[in-house]
């Protein structure tokens, strides 16, 4: 399954690739996660509870690895995720370029999906990801928006 | 499979329903047709601490016309009895249109239509169409109840405007205003799957055909049903000939982004809503022409 598409961020991209690359910042963002720790240079695992409609929200354990780092340009993400329902597991680019003040992100993720989810909700894979994307993203953005008050402090 | 395992209760009256569902907010589900849900179960993807079966509550089982002419449906009325019902075809014809293309006669015999609202799949056809008919939908809980109005009703994918522990209990579709058309039309790969794409559209005419009200709303193709609003605006005030509706259906490219799966990819199913979009909205115009001669 590919998943791609651009989002906006005001902030620039030095802030944007900081925040990225930040677990605190991702597992406020991320719907879901329950915890995101480093546990090694630019190694994470975490937990995420994903529920959707009538799926009962189910723990996926998460591994997540960023490789080919470029600041404040790209980076390389590989994710691995198992839970009851199946397992995900694939890579992310992620492209970062200024947009006036603030960033142009463009995202592209070719991810398998297995399991019971994968067999059973194969017909909601891209929306359901879609719509988790959508939410993180948003809530990212604000972060991220906050960040940059932080950083330029009160006008 | 078998279902995790779940306490069970079956009320005879809505209050016993009301104070089960408000009592476990979370853990309780609401049985109507079990169509979606307990394949869900069964398969263990949900699993429900508690379920509160409506099937005893013959109150929900209705369909009747208002003195105004409003239609009435009852929650837990089976789709069959709605797609069979002469009310129906007469009071709501865009209503009657669609039911054929729910599923299946045996999942439409259990199938409720209360419960495909509460459900709220991005590719069900009662959602788009209780949009297009600015139908009602009654909620009730323990604190009272209240009217939704469908196109406020549907929040996200499976997500609607109920709160823990509300219950649809009621549809109202209002009368159609004189000069009123309509046509539902879907796309599937066998008739009886999840559609594709699907558009459902009524129009209301005035003198020379100009277009007074328009409202198209698609499903398949998003998170829920999704309300082409940029269509119809430039119907507004138009007179809906041939021209005004390849203008209308040109615009809905822009205003979808349709998911891909195996079965059709996102161009091919904006490819879809293009026709879908110009056929539904040719055919309702034509019915309201007819209609206000």
């Amino acid at each position: 399954m590919i998943v791609e598409g651009v989002y906006v961020f005001t902030a620039p991209p030095a802030v944007v690739f900081e925040a990225l690359l930040d677990p605190g910042v991702i597992a406020k963002s991320m719907p879901g996660t329950k915890e995101l720790v480093a546990v090694g240079p630019h190694e994470y695992r975490g937990k995420m509870m994903v529920g959707v409609g009538p799926v009962t929200a189910a723990e996926f354990d998460l591994r997540i690895v960023l490789t080919e780092l470029t600041p404040p340009v790209s980076f390389l993400m590989s994710v691995d995720g198992t839970g009851r329902f199946g397992f995900t597991k694939g890579q992310a680019r992620v492209s970062l370029e200024p947009d006036g003040t603030g960033t142009r992100m463009n995202y592209n993720a070719d991810l398998q999906v297995g399991g019971k989810i994968a067999a059973v909700g194969q017909r909601l894979l891209d929306v359901v990801s879609r719509a988790m994307l959508r939410t993180g993203l948003a809530a990212l953005g604000k972060e991220v928006e906050d960040r940059l008050r932080g950083v330029g402090g009160p006008a | 499979m078998k279902p995790a395992s779940f306490a069970y209760h079956a009320p005879d009256v809505i209050e016993e329903v009301v104070a089960l569902l408000e009592a476990h907010p979370f853990e309780a589900k609401a049985l109507a047709g079990g169509q979606s849900l307990v394949p869900a179960m069964n398969f263990r993807l949900a699993t429900p601490a508690i379920l509160v079966d409506l099937n005893r509550l013959a109150d929900l089982d209705t369909i009747g016309l208002a003195p105004d002419g409003t239609l009435r449906i009852g929650a837990m009325t089976r789709q069959r009895a709605v797609e069979r019902s002469p009310l129906v075809a007469t009071h709501a014809p865009l209503l009657h249109d669609a039911m054929p293309h729910i599923a299946h006669p045996q999942i439409r015999n259990r199938g409720t239509v209360g419960g495909s609202l509460a459900h709220a799949d991005p590719s069900a056809e009662l959602p788009a169409v209780m949009i297009a008919l600015d139908a009602g939908v009654r909620c009730l809980s323990g604190s009272g109840s209240r009217w939704v109005p469908a196109r406020e009703f549907f929040v996200g994918l499976f997500a609607t405007a109920l709160e823990p522990g509300e219950l649809v209990v009621e549809i109202a579709i209002p009368p159609a205003a004189s000069g009123t058309g309509w046509a539902f039309e879907e796309v599937a790969r066998r008739h009886g799957d999840f559609a594709l794409a699907g558009a459902a559209a009524v129009v209301e005419v005035g003198e020379g055909k100009i277009c007074r009200a328009a409202r198209v709303v698609l499903f398949g193709v998003g998170e829920g049903p999704v309300v082409v609003t940029q269509v119809t605006d430039t119907l507004a005030g138009r007179a809906l000939d041939d021209r005004a509706i390849l203008d209308a259906a040109n615009r809905v490219a822009g205003e979808i982004d349709p998911p891909s799966d195996i079965h059709a990819s996102s161009a091919y199913r904006r490819h879809l809503c293009r026709v879908l979009v110009h056929r539904t909205l040719a055919r309702a115009a034509m019915r309201a022409t007819v209609a206000r001669s």
